[in-house]
């Protein structure tokens, strides 16, 4: 199957799809509700009901525009298209991430999108589809990303937690929007802490609620009263939170936390190497138990990847230009 | 040293310097004399080498006290991890830290073997006598292959003396106090005397620490100066002791009835290197420690450093070479004399004592000469006297100063002003260390010549971090070539840098390289073609050997 690769996303001319355009195109498949994936007004989207769902409260449709015709897949179910088969398969991400299974013309061609191995915090677990063709991301392509297992995040999560209020702090977790932020407020608020969630975390919490996640006793986050909460913030707000010159320390959940210069980097105190990424080691599992003939590399140290699946025996290449990981403050 | 790796981390999790001081002193605390000794070893200094190992005068920048390079550390982890070039340059890169590398990359691999303090000294031990780089290699390979990765991640570290937890000298003084239940500032006082923190936080420990003296032919640390940036930053003119600053090696001297001992700054001993100086002090009576300079010295002036270069560039000292850079030592301050530790008198005080100590010596040895000023305008002119004399500038004493060992606390201030300033090219970018490591912030810059440009040195102080930024982005856009952490770019971004001078260098293809380059600015508006000639350098070089 011809696939061509482009600064704006993935292409199948032969059954006339894009992947993740980030340019309104024809139709493009969403992958998951991250803005670098699921953007632009497009003519038509497809992805899970719950990536159709945040893609249109992010949406913004000019007013002589109109808006996507949206075609949900669930996980586990397929649509015929121009010829092909498309099915949708859980990919651990965020809320509603998937892969897709492309069938055309007797080949399997598997995009990953962001892709997680591992159980995450809160979300779906991801299945490994057996392909010929195989497009995985590798934010965490280098063998110096380990991160930690579900468990062991919610266990280090909750230490901090427990350990800030013993000494009378509060503790702030930061994470990003979507994803990481509910994952850190569902860990949080099972275990039976106060949680104050920031309103760009908190937005997305009743579409999390809605498929089956709880977050107990959850709270809007004030500035006024941050004491004997755990807080939950975006990034961006940490450091006001810090310069307010309450007694906070600060958490940092990210794939990124698993180099020591993260510390310097975003000025946490508290290093939990955690990711709804796959680590080096999901991702080699993942392109090894696809049992891929080739391998495609699209996102983070694609390059670098991409050259150590070679040196396995794996034909593998990196597509867009050579590693375009530029933005350590990526969403990881 | 499995204990003191976690102990480490620990200390890193909080930001607090209480906190760290606190989690130190309870690591501390329980260990052994021994264990102590190396601990705070390891913490304050890194891993002592060990005595007659052959140093360099001024070691290489990529070189450890052990003479065990990053690429040793490096092609090590090669073997033992089985990731290519490649691969493991980019993850050096991404960390910006041989150790934490080390250490990731080693998780599932290392055998888990548990790694006594002693241990731990009797593996640096070898590898700093290990004579060949294989031989180093493989000791490293073996400890990486055995130990577990958080202990090789601290391990290294202690070899690269960069821990990046935190943790400064001042901390570990009060760690050791806390532990040992005492008065920080008398660990902090003893330590002043003999630069030796691990002995003190033994003497800590034993309620010894009055007993804690300086003793003769075991060098202690220099006291510093600070850079004055600019006059007019200067409070109170009438305050201080002005002397030339002199451009030559700073050494100190320990004498005893005609036994004589001189050390580096970097603790190594010159002694042989500079015969006719001891013998000058095999004549003067008594015993002390002498803090001064050595200066390559012609018709009653210093010459320039690259002078004194020459000489020291010889491995045998030949009475021909001591006629040809005929050399001095210039006395500052006098730390001790007949038993008598003077580091907590004044100034004034320790000055006499040289004074008396040099009041006839032969003519080898001098005293620096002292000036007053009333006015900023005295001092400037000082300034420009001491310039036209060929020095550096001026060195300023404040009145009734202590003398403070490895210190650098302001009362002590040095004004210099750059020995000249170039316009350079910008020719290669290596990506920076820690927090740096993301940007290209170390730069390689060339001069012009007739038939392109040709580098002369590399700097990577004095940029901002917004413009080391905004250039990490030019810089990438500009680059032909990568290998590993460092680019080649095209030559087009011009920085002005100051100096203090020129050297013959065979590192450089233009055969010359600055001394002490410091970027002073980013000159946007100028292009590469208006870059400086190599021709200055060569005059500048010229008049630095008269």
């Amino acid at each position: 199957m011809q696939v061509q690769f482009t600064e704006d996303g993935i292409h199948l001319p032969e059954i006339g799809l894009w992947l993740d355009n980030t340019r309104p195109c024809e139709a493009s498949w969403l992958s998951h509700a991250h803005s670098d994936h699921a953007r632009g007004c497009h003519t038509q989207v497809i992805g899970t009901p719950a990536t159709l769902r945040i893609y249109r409260m992010r949406l913004s449709v000019a007013e002589n525009q109109q808006p996507p015709k949206m075609s949900p897949l669930n996980f586990g179910e397929s649509m015929p298209w121009n010829g092909a088969t498309l099915t949708a398969y859980p990919a651990s991400h965020i809320l509603g991430a998937a892969q897709l299974l492309i069938e055309f013309a007797g080949t399997r061609l598997v995009y990953t999108g962001d892709i997680k191995l591992r159980p995450p915090l809160a979300g779906d677990t991801t299945e490994v589809i057996p392909c010929h063709h195989l497009i995985i991301e590798s934010t965490f392509g280098l063998p110096i990303y380990k991160l930690l297992t579900r468990e062991a995040a919610q266990q280090r999560i909750i230490a901090f937690a427990r350990e800030c209020f013993e000494e009378g702090q509060t503790p702030a977790f930061t994470g990003y929007p979507l994803g990481r932020g509910q994952e850190i407020v569902h860990v949080l608020a099972n275990a039976g802490f106060r949680t104050a969630v920031h309103g760009a975390i908190a937005k997305f919490i009743p579409v999390y609620e809605d498929y089956g996640y709880r977050f107990p006793g959850w709270e809007p986050y004030e500035a006024k009263a941050t004491a004997g909460k755990a807080l939950v913030v975006v990034p961006d707000h940490a450091r006001v939170l810090e310069s307010s010159g309450k007694n906070i320390r600060r958490a940092y959940v990210s794939g990124w936390a698993a180099l020591d210069n993260a510390r310097a980097r975003g000025g946490a105190e508290e290093l939990i190497p955690y990711s709804d990424h796959a680590d080096f080691d999901e991702l080699l599992e993942l392109v090894q138990r696809s049992g891929a003939k080739h391998v495609d590399v699209v996102h983070g140290y694609t390059a670098p990847f991409a050259h150590i699946l070679r040196s396995r025996g794996i034909s593998a290449s990196a597509p867009q230009r050579s590693s375009d990981r530029t933005n350590m403050e990526a969403e990881g | 040293m499995d204990a003191l790796a976690l102990a480490c981390e620990d200390i890193a999790r909080v930001s607090s310097k209480l906190k760290k001081i606190q989690r130190l002193s309870a690591y501390l605390k329980p260990l052994d004399d021994e264990d102590l000794l190396l601990a705070v070893q390891f913490l304050s200094a890194g891993p002592a080498a060990p005595p007659g190992l052959n140093q360099t005068l001024f070691p290489a920048e990529e070189k450890t006290s052990l003479s065990v390079g990053r690429a040793v550390i490096r092609e090590a982890l090669q073997i033992a991890t089985g990731w290519d070039r490649e691969t493991l340059r980019l993850c050096f890169s991404e960390t910006g830290d041989s150790g934490e590398t080390a250490g990731l990359l080693l998780r599932g691999i290392s055998a888990q073997e548990s790694m006594t303090l002693r241990q731990a000294e009797q593996l640096y031990t070898q590898l700093a006598l290990a004579r060949t780089t294989l031989h180093k290699r493989e000791l490293l390979t073996q400890i990486y292959r055995r130990c577990q990765p958080l202990t090789i991640k601290y391990f290294i570290k202690m070899i690269t003396r960069g821990l990046r937890i935190g943790l400064m000298e001042r901390m570990v003084e009060e760690a050791v106090a806390l532990a040992c239940h005492v008065p920080a500032a008398s660990v902090r006082e003893a330590n002043n005397r003999i630069g030796d923190l691990p002995k003190v936080a033994l003497a800590a420990r034993h309620g010894q620490l009055a007993a804690v003296e300086t003793r003769l032919f075991h060098p202690m640390d220099f006291m510093l100066a600070k850079p004055l940036e600019r006059l007019e930053d200067l409070a109170d003119p009438a305050a201080w002791f002005i002397e030339d600053k002199y451009d030559g090696i700073r050494s100190q001297i320990h004498f005893d009835h005609g036994q004589v001992r001189i050390f580096s700054r970097g603790m190594e001993e010159l002694t042989q290197a500079f015969p006719e100086i001891a013998a000058a002090w095999k004549i003067i009576p008594g015993n002390g420690i002498v803090d001064g300079e050595l200066l390559a010295w012609r018709d009653n002036r210093a010459l320039n450093f690259n002078v004194l270069q020459q000489r020291i560039a010889r491995k045998r000292v030949s009475a021909a070479i001591i006629q040809e850079v005929p050399v001095i030592f210039m006395g500052y301050d006098a730390l001790l004399h007949n038993g008598t530790l003077l580091l907590n008198q004044q100034f004034e005080a320790r000055r006499q004592v040289l004074e008396t100590i040099l009041s006839n010596p032969p003519p080898l040895l001098q005293v620096s000469r002292q000036h007053r000023a009333a006015t900023l305008e005295d001092i400037d002119r000082l300034f420009r006297e001491s310039r036209a004399r060929g020095n550096e500038g001026l060195l300023l004493k404040r009145n009734g100063s202590l003398y403070e060992p490895g210190k650098r606390t302001g009362v002590w201030q040095k004004l210099k002003r750059p020995f000249g300033t170039l316009d350079v090219v910008i020719t290669s970018a290596e990506q920076g260390h820690g927090r740096r490591a993301i940007y290209f912030s170390d730069y390689t810059f060339a001069v012009r010549t007739p038939d392109g440009f040709a580098n002369v040195g590399k700097a990577y102080s004095g940029l901002t971090n917004d413009e080391i930024k905004e250039l990490t982005k030019i810089l990438r856009s500009a680059s032909t070539e990568k290998f590993g952490r460092v680019i080649l770019v095209k030559p087009e971004v011009v920085l002005e840098v100051a100096f203090d001078g020129v050297q013959k260098s065979a590192r450089h293809k233009s055969g010359y390289a600055l001394r002490f380059p410091r970027i002073l600015r980013w000159r946007k508006d100028k292009q590469a073609a208006q870059a400086d000639d190599i021709g200055i350098l060569e005059a500048l070089y010229r008049s630095s050997l008269v």
